[in-house]
């Protein structure tokens, strides 16, 4: 290992200096630690280093060698590479690790690496009993942020159909990874485990978010108001399940005498709202509008003739 | 990550630490790079013989310990350390903006979170929103619990009966997940471990009991741990339903990729009947008595209700 690690800090050196693409030729004669002798020793040597750099995130570039764009090199360049030094505290810096230990991204706590590059500290420490996990889909997360941050055209696949959007943000809300983008001018929410095939095209700085665009904004708090429908239903909620209630409402209820509720909630989402619904059980009945009383009473009655 | 990709990581981190800390001492640089002694020497000889082109005493880099000061120099073009991957970016700003968003974080990491969007070109407000379920109010006694080892007594109202019941538990810990809160422990009135859903329990009072924590309390997740007392079900889920199994934890008995068919456990009948009826025609029982008999019953009491008016 340790001669692999010289050859690529000999190689990064290089490439981080030269100020111009260069060929693998010249890199093979350049570079201490490659072979001279053997072509193909060391093409297989490059590409293996090429791969490990680029996978730890080292922008390692292709780049035409002239104007007519015959010959391609390749080059590091400085600004991409540096991570632009954010100024934390050893304080700050170790608020990051515990909260990146106790809130986690697919089930894994983030390893030490992101932490060394901001300059390391005091990395232990099991942090409160409070846990998180903010779900399954890293790989394609890490895809979606990158094109949200670069603001670059993302194309991906939703409900059997190929999208090219702008992403304008990442949501986390309700256990579920939202992506806030523009299509075609119509600013919506997709889910990202509901998607495939993310991947970033294009150039930087490809849209602009409009003015006043806050992202906490762009999706609905509770499962039944993100749709398509314009609502209100008048729901009664008997006093056993009232404080049951209370706690998920978004808009306030009318005390009844008997300590139940009476609720006008607007609903988007008439599948979502009459699910919810059903938890109460006999508990709680929808008053109105008929539409979402029947469509409560057909999921009741579906199946009781089975 | 390869271990050579750690290791080159390591180097790559330390070096440009070094370079603007001039003489920090062995010990600090150790300790915040979790290096041992030997392996921080092994790594600057390695700096020590690496550098530009030519290779010789003018173009490699500098590094040894001296008087217990650690010193590179001449390797200008590793001042700065190299940049996050997405995924680490995306790994401490959502575990940052998830922590401050449920009022449990100290104001340090919001200022920590703040600096490193900004370092980053990120706008918080604009492109990373986490909002971890809301905390419901109980949390904060449930967490006391686990932080003091003592008893926690839950009240729950059964919807079905209508009967309020009393449950003992250890608490080991409080947690956020799929968009729930829950309290995993041992409970004292059904003899075994168990999750519970923080929403659905009514009240939660500490009691002056305390307990002896597991000294390695199991992950905190929604487990699959049915036991004797529990009732059993075996649905099938059809393709818009497989949720559920992501969801709930459940075991999977069958996958053809479309339909599912999963054995569903809870402390209660209730729980597959509310489900089934929600899921209609997307879900079918298979087996169980118990929950066909309790589905039965929802049914009959919800149309009874709808229907008295």
């Amino acid at each position: 290992m340790k001669r692999v690690i010289e050859r690529l800090l000999n190689l990064l050196a290089f490439l981080l200096t030269t100020g111009r693409p260069v060929s693998a030729e010249e890199i093979r004669m350049t570079v201490a630690g490659y072979d001279h002798d053997n072509d193909e020793a060391f093409r297989r040597m490059f590409e293996r280093d090429k791969d490990l750099l680029r996978n730890m995130g080292i922008p390692l570039e292709m780049r035409p060698t002239d104007a007519w764009e015959v010959e391609f090199g390749y080059v590091v360049p400085r600004d991409e590479y540096e991570l632009p030094d954010p100024g934390l505290t050893d304080e700050e810096r170790a608020a990051l690790w515990l909260s990146a230990q106790v809130v986690r991204l697919g089930g894994q706590p983030s390893g030490p690496e992101a932490l060394l590059k901001l300059g390391g500290g005091a990395m232990s420490g099991a942090g409160e009993p409070l846990a998180a996990d903010l779900g399954q889909s890293a790989t394609s997360l890490a895809v979606v942020f990158q094109a949200v941050t670069d603001r670059k055209v993302l194309a991906f696949d939703y409900r059997g159909r190929a999208r090219r959007v702008y992403p304008y943000g990442l949501l986390h809300r309700r256990g579920h990874w939202y992506l806030v983008a523009a299509e075609g001018g119509e600013v919506r929410a997709y889910r990202i485990d509901r998607g495939s095939k993310y991947s970033a095209e294009g150039s930087a700085g490809a849209f602009e978010r409009p003015a006043g665009f806050r992202l906490r904004d762009a999706l609905p708090s509770l499962p039944w108001q993100a749709g398509e429908e314009d609502l209100e239903a008048v729901v009664r909620f008997d006093p056993e399940v009232a404080w049951w209630a209370r706690r998920q409402l978004a808009e306030p209820a009318i005390e009844q005498p008997d300590g139940g509720l009476e609720a006008r909630i607007h609903v988007a989402n008439p599948a979502a709202f009459v699910g919810w619904l059903l938890a109460f059980e006999d508990r709680a009945e929808i008053i109105g509008p008929d539409l979402l009383r029947s469509q409560l009473l057909d999921l009741v009655r579906g199946g009781s003739d089975e | 990550m390869s271990k050579t990709a750690k290791r080159l990581t390591r180097i790559l981190s330390m070096v440009p630490w070094v370079i603007a800390h001039q003489g920090a001492s062995v010990g600090d640089v150790c300790e915040r790079f979790g290096y041992t002694e030997r392996e921080l020497l092994e790594d600057l000889n390695l700096v020590f013989v690496c550098g530009l082109p030519g290779y010789g005493p003018g173009d490699l880099m500098v590094a040894y310990v001296e008087n217990d000061e650690v010193i590179v120099d001449m390797a200008e073009y590793f001042s700065r350390p190299f940049r996050l991957t997405p995924a680490e970016a995306l790994g401490l700003l959502a575990s940052g903006s998830a922590l401050i968003s449920t009022s449990q974080a100290p104001e340090v990491l919001e200022q920590a979170v703040g600096k490193l969007a900004s370092a980053l070109g990120i706008d918080p407000d604009e492109a990373i929103v986490v909002d971890l379920a809301g905390e419901p109010p109980l949390v904060r006694v449930l967490r006391q619990g686990v932080t003091e080892s003592r008893v926690v007594e839950l009240t729950y109202t059964s919807l079905g009966k209508g009967e309020t019941r009393h449950r003992l538990v250890e608490p080991w810990s409080v947690f956020s997940t799929l968009g729930n809160w829950y309290l995993s422990g041992f409970c004292r009135t059904a003899g075994g471990e168990r999750v519970f859903r923080v929403d659905r329990i009514q009240h939660a009072q500490l009691t002056d009991q305390s307990f002896a924590p597991p000294l390695e309390p199991p992950p905190p997740e929604v487990r699959y741990t049915p036991s004797e007392d529990d009732v059993r079900a075996t649905i099938e889920l059809g393709e818009r339903a497989r949720w559920v199994a992501e969801y709930y934890p459940v075991e999977v008995l069958s996958d053809s990729g479309s339909e599912m068919v999963i054995e569903f456990s809870a402390g209660d009948a209730s729980v597959a009947a509310r489900l089934l009826l929600r899921l209609g025609a997307d879900a079918r029982l298979v087996a169980g008595v118990e929950t066909e008999a309790a589905l039965q019953d929802l049914r009959t009491r919800i149309l009874a209700r709808y229907q008295s008016q």
